[in-house]
């Protein structure tokens, strides 16, 4: 390990110092590489080049989209895995820097107020002790995954495939929250927050809003283990709000306030930021204007083939077994199909164990490639119906790609 | 601090999807873990903008907020798009950066990261 990292704070008085003294000019010398002893990888789109990193607290091998605030992609091969994404390579995404990096377990309250008839500040053990414990396996995916492959390219984080993540969530039910406080009659929204603040004062708190009948639905749920641990620092450490079925963008991370709103949420997070057309496919032009957009909701479904990789050999003419992920979105996984002569045919896969409608599904097919070079497909279709599309979709913000996944393999 | 793969592995299957109740025995574990002090440090990144003319403006303004990683692995934009780019984070993200910088960092920018104006 030949970097050696230096705390936050130093960072934050350094970049003050810095301001005061009229820029950071004179503090850096030189245009300089860390040093990651892991190695790297090429993720397949133009700048694609990443470190590999072992060097975040509580996580083992991550890819390094940004260091500060971290944002921390999953390697592909660990879907690969099994069904649940081991908490140490679960992705990583913040929006602010100015995360705790101390928690007192013992000392944390979440609190509950606004429009209830008991504010609340609860302990953990509070949490663990006077609470229905409730368990769901639920994929939580990015609303950004795999950014990087939008044509044309848009601004952002540049993930691959590998903003999601699916696990086994232990927690409490956010409707029992809130019938502990009372939500007063005519309420409208729920919104969240967690103990992140932004650097400087004027970058607006991140907060993100439920409407009030979507919190009390009985699923969603604040979980304070994750695979049967307490979840990592920077997965949310020592409770995050579970959104079964949407994008992560909801699913809170260190979550200690619930707000009960009488009016909609107008909160820069769910006014301004993680808006989507709402068109089929939450799709649009490039250029195109006066589409209405709406905040980003329910997930839609995807599949992946975990058991090549691009353009691996396979041996021609002999049956080989392909496996992979698929998950409904907000519903189950009703099929999944492979195509090995570029989408023309489609054959069923063998779905594996059913961990519940919002996990990860693992499936499988045997196939046996022809000679030369062949484009292997799969295609999941959600237990509402919904299968996903031939052609990718387009947005400015990069969100909600669920196109067909398409693989070239070599056979020979 | 690093929990191994295995290890975690076996939790979820000793897990399963059991039906538990608060204040059980089997809680014990888990209610040490969350009532404890946990104190980590986060790695923070070295790099700086590569030289140019306006290299000190990103130096300077960028990394107030985040390392310079997230701007060098941007795909190439157009001198407009990073415009829109700075200017997001001055009104929605509240960037100290003066007005009269925005054109020549969108400048430098494009020259690090850049593609021509049009389709």
């Amino acid at each position: 390990m030949g970097h050696q990292p230096d705390t936050m704070g130093e960072r934050r008085r350094l970049i003050l110092r810095g301001i005061a003294a009229g820029g950071l000019a004179g503090a850096f010398t030189s245009w300089s590489r860390a040093t990651w002893a892991e190695g790297h990888i090429d993720l397949p789109f133009e700048g694609g080049q990443r470190d590999l990193t072992h060097s975040f607290p509580q996580k083992g091998e991550m890819i390094l989209l940004r260091t500060r605030p971290p944002l921390l992609e999953t390697p592909f091969p660990v879907f690969d895995r099994g069904v649940f994404t081991p908490n140490d390579q679960f992705f990583v995404r913040w929006h602010l820097a100015n995360i705790p990096t101390q928690i007192d377990g013992a000392a944390f309250r979440l609190n509950v107020h606004g429009a209830v008839k008991r504010e609340l500040s609860l302990s953990l053990t509070e949490l663990l002790t006077k609470f229905p414990r409730v368990e769901l396996a639920a994929v939580n995916q990015c609303s950004g995954n795999s950014r990087g492959f939008f044509a044309p390219r848009v601004a952002g984080g540049q993930w691959a495939n590998g903003a999601m993540g699916n696990a086994l969530w232990t927690g409490v039910r956010l409707r029992d929250i809130l019938d502990r406080a009372g939500v007063k009659a005519g309420s409208a929204a729920v919104r969240l927050h967690g103990l992140d603040m932004g650097v400087i004062p004027a970058t607006p708190v991140f907060m993100k809003s439920l409407h009030v009948d979507h919190a009390r639905d009985g699923e969603v749920m604040i979980a304070y283990a994750m695979n049967g641990q307490p979840l990592p620092m920077v997965n949310g450490f020592p409770t995050r709000l579970i959104v079964p079925g949407w994008y992560s963008t909801y699913w809170v991370k260190m979550l200690s306030d619930i707000e009960v709103l009488q009016q909609p949420d107008d909160n820069f997070w769910m006014a301004k930021a993680y808006l989507v057309p709402d068109t089929p496919h939450a799709s649009m032009e490039p250029g195109q204007t006066g589409v209405p957009m709406v905040p980003i909701n329910r997930m839609v479904p995807r599949s992946f083939i975990t058991s090549l990789s691009d353009d691996q050999r396979v041996p021609a003419g002999q049956p080989l077994t392909v496996r992979g992920i698929a998950f409904g979105g907000d519903a189950g996984v009703r099929d999944v199909r492979v195509s090995a002569d570029s989408g023309s045919t489609w054959s069923p896969a063998r779905l594996g164990q059913d961990h519940g409608k919002y996990s990860f599904r693992q499936w499988e097919i045997r196939l046996t490639p022809k000679r030369g070079p062949t484009v292997l497909q799969v295609k999941a279709t959600n237990t509402s119906g919904i299968v996903q599309p031939t052609m990718a979709n387009w947005n400015p913000g990069g969100f909600m790609r669920n196109v067909i996944e398409s693989m070239p393999v070599v056979g020979a | 601090m690093r929990h191994s793969t295995l290890a975690l592995l076996t939790v979820v299957t000793a897990a399963g999807v059991s039906d538990g109740y608060a204040g059980s025995p089997a809680d014990a574990p888990l209610a040490t873990a969350l009532n404890r002090t946990v104190n980590v440090t986060l790695p923070d990144s070295h790099h700086v903008f590569p030289p140019g003319e306006g290299a000190d403006i990103a130096n300077s303004q960028c990394m107030i907020c985040h390392s310079a990683g997230m701007v060098t692995r941007q795909p190439p934009l157009t001198y407009d798009n990073w415009k829109l780019e700075i200017n997001k984070m001055r009104s929605a993200y509240g960037a100290p950066l003066p007005e009269n910088q925005v054109d020549s960092l969108a400048k430098y920018l494009t020259t690090i990261a850049g593609k021509q104006q049009g389709k």
